[in-house]
């Protein structure tokens, strides 16, 4: 059961988020049916096929609330000794219960009817339910303002990134250059209303949950908020350049929807990075709540960004603590939260960072210069990316397989040994992937998608990243480098997406957003190396 | 169809980033009776543990280990207030740790060990 418990709140945080972004996407479709499909005349077979969509994302959201629902019963029945029958009675299992039922209301009333407004009163039980399982239910202070600004913040990102993708279904599904001005235009000003409630309701949230400057810089919560602003305020750029280019789309409107069809995708997938953040948050104690001790100072951080030329020096092994027994390591670390690290650790963690750093740095630096002319065996950078992929298996866990004692497969109970084994997975086979297309072996066109999917994945999967070190401000420290190197991950990963989908027949070759795009994938790569290179855990 | 496709990559890229971090901060726990690492009299020892937010005391769990590992539940009396947790337990002189496993009103559960002596 104990390994249960551990993975339990891997699993719980996955399908929080996975829940998030379902409930994103089955409110989206019926805001962008409301608001926009509709009033633009979208002929009846696309707005059905659209209704079905958002059905089979309702029917997905039901479905993980089912599994969160189980998961968390069968953690209080097997470690405290409940039955069902307590368990059922538990304000989560009421509240997932009624969200679950909600769900499949709505999901039902999107196949079988046309009436919009009919399926709206099953949608607003399930955001009661959702607002209900948030932080905002739980708190002791201004819970009524703390609910009704989760409420706004639900919806308007539904209205916004959720209804972003139903816009995009519908342009391909549309052929009427006419109809589809008009849904673009319709979304646009849906747009703006729900940006607007948005940021309003995520900067009263902020104002709450952060409770002062110190409380977004000092902290793993602020942190983490900071990369959703900074996302955010990407999606904005992006969607402002959609703005602009609606505002010309009546003298050319078939290249012009088709670069907006583009912008939207880079738009989406910052939009679910933003969602995943939103479901990091779920697991972290609001600044508000931490201790001084747990927090950092403007001159602490000041002085760990400082710049210093990184140390290739590491402890052998054998000067590491010894690993204690994998099960005794699980056990403690499910009441405690991992054992502290000692000057070793930290000294074999930043050598890592920094060998990673300087393979980075050269990746993309190579990668710029494979732009130039005649600079063609540059674009070999990838293999680069291979050597990182080996290096984290090696030396990232050095108490596992095959430094340390304990099993390759008995490992994955720790979870930052199965992140850490998932980024070697995952750089392992972009960087394969990326190498045959940058290299001409590859012709495949989704094969050029690899890289960047996995890259912007990779990004936000560090959004996520913790390592198990205690008490006190050294996960802060560490946060204080991957956050930004996760924000660069992302964006570079979709700076790469649009340079390939800029390139189109329809779009005239190396336009300035494409050019600027293949700029921009390179320079992060740059700068994550130079952020790794500066890695401190202390 | 190629639109579907590159969809359908965007959303498993997507569910691929979906990775979680450890919830172990959710229910925070504010302040405790004992304090960690406190020693405090016995028999007698009140257990009360404040949380940032509101808890389900009927579905959380205390218990005590004893130095030589030997565990104990303990039975939580009626909340005071809801972020809090109260409890009564009759200790001999030694050294115990309290683990707690507190369920919140939004469904997370979050767990700590408050190691203390009794005098």
């Amino acid at each position: 059961m104990i390994w249960f418990v551990r993975d339990f709140d891997l699993l719980s945080l996955l399908l929080r988020a996975l829940s998030f972004a379902l409930e994103a996407l089955a409110f989206g479709g019926v805001f962008f049916l409301l608001f926009a499909a509709r009033p633009a005349n979208l002929d009846s077979e696309s707005q059905a096929r659209l209704r079905c969509v958002a059905a089979g994302f309702a029917l997905a959201l039901a479905v993980t609330q089912i599994a969160l629902i189980a998961a968390t019963s069968a953690v209080l029945i097997g470690s405290s000794g409940m039955g069902l029958r307590d368990v059922i009675s538990a304000a989560y299992f009421i509240a997932g219960t009624i969200f679950v039922a909600a769900s499949l209301t709505l999901s039902l009333l999107l196949r079988v009817t046309s009436k919009l407004t009919l399926a709206a009163l099953p949608g607003l039980v399930a955001l009661a339910a959702s607002v209900s399982l948030s932080h905002a239910a739980s708190r002791m202070d201004h819970r009524l303002l703390l609910v009704v600004l989760t409420a706004g913040h639900h919806l308007g990102m539904a209205a916004w990134i959720g209804a972003l993708l139903f816009l995009l279904i519908a342009l391909r599904l549309n052929r009427d250059a006419e109809i589809s001005r008009q849904m673009a235009r319709r979304f646009s000003a849906m747009a703006v209303i729900s940006v607007a409630t948005l940021i309003f309701a995520g900067a009263g949230l902020s104002w709450f949950y952060a409770g002062s400057w110190q409380g977004i810089y000092g902290t793993s919560y602020g942190l983490i908020l900071s990369a959703k602003i900074v996302l955010t305020a990407l999606i904005l750029t992006l969607g402002a350049g959609n703005f602009l280019l609606l505002r010309r789309v009546e003298s050319d409107p078939a290249p012009l929807l088709l670069r907006l069809r583009r912008f939207s995708e880079a738009e989406i997938g910052l939009g679910f990075t933003v969602i995943l953040a939103a479901a990091s948050l779920t697991a972290q104690s609001p600044s508000v709540d931490e201790t001084p001790q747990d927090t950092l100072t403007g001159h602490q951080v000041a002085e760990r960004m400082e710049w210093r030329w990184p140390s290739f020096h590491t402890p052998s092994f054998s000067q590491l603590a010894p690993p204690t027994p994998l099960s005794v390591a699980v056990r403690e670390a499910t009441y405690t939260g991992g054992s502290v690290s000692d000057a070793n650790d930290r000294a074999w963690s930043e050598y890592n960072h920094h060998w990673a750093g300087l393979i980075v740095l050269a990746a993309g630096a190579l990668a710029l210069i494979a732009r130039l002319p005649r600079q063609g065996w540059a674009r070999h950078w990838p293999l680069l990316f291979l050597g990182l992929s080996i290096f984290i298996l090696l030396r990232a866990d050095p108490e596992c397989w095959p430094l340390g004692p304990r099993p390759f497969w008995a490992s994955f109970t720790a979870p930052d040994v199965l992140e850490h084994r998932a980024y070697a997975v995952l750089i392992a086979v972009f960087s394969i992937f990326e190498w045959g297309v940058q290299t001409g072996r590859l012709r495949q066109p989704r094969a050029r998608f690899v890289f960047p999917v996995l890259c912007a994945a990779g990004g936000a999967l560090l959004l996520t990243h913790t390592h198990a070190l205690g008490e006190g401000t050294d996960e802060v420290y560490a946060e204080l480098s991957h956050t930004p190197i996760a924000l660069l991950g992302a964006v570079a990963g979709w700076g790469r997406w649009l340079e390939l989908r800029l390139d189109d027949r329809a779009v005239p070759q190396e336009s300035r957003p494409r050019r600027i795009a293949a700029w921009v994938w390179p320079a992060c790569l740059v700068l994550i190396g130079l952020l790794l290179l500066n890695y401190r855990e202390s | 169809m190629q639109m579907k496709r590159i969809s359908v990559a965007v959303l498993v890229g997507c569910a691929a980033m979906l990775l979680p971090r450890i919830a172990f901060a959710h229910a925070h726990l504010l302040s405790s009776t004992p304090a960690a690492s406190a020693t405090v009299h016995g028999p007698d020892v009140a257990i009360e543990l404040r949380f940032n937010s509101r808890v389900d005391g009927r579905h959380s769990v205390l218990t005590l280990v004893t130095a030589d590992g030997h565990t104990a539940a303990v039975f939580l009396d009626n909340q005071s207030a809801e972020n809090n947790l109260k409890a009564h337990a009759a200790l001999k002189p030694g050294s115990y740790t309290l683990r707690w496993q507190a369920l919140s009103t939004d469904g997370h559960i979050t767990r700590g060990e408050i190691p203390f002596t009794v005098r």
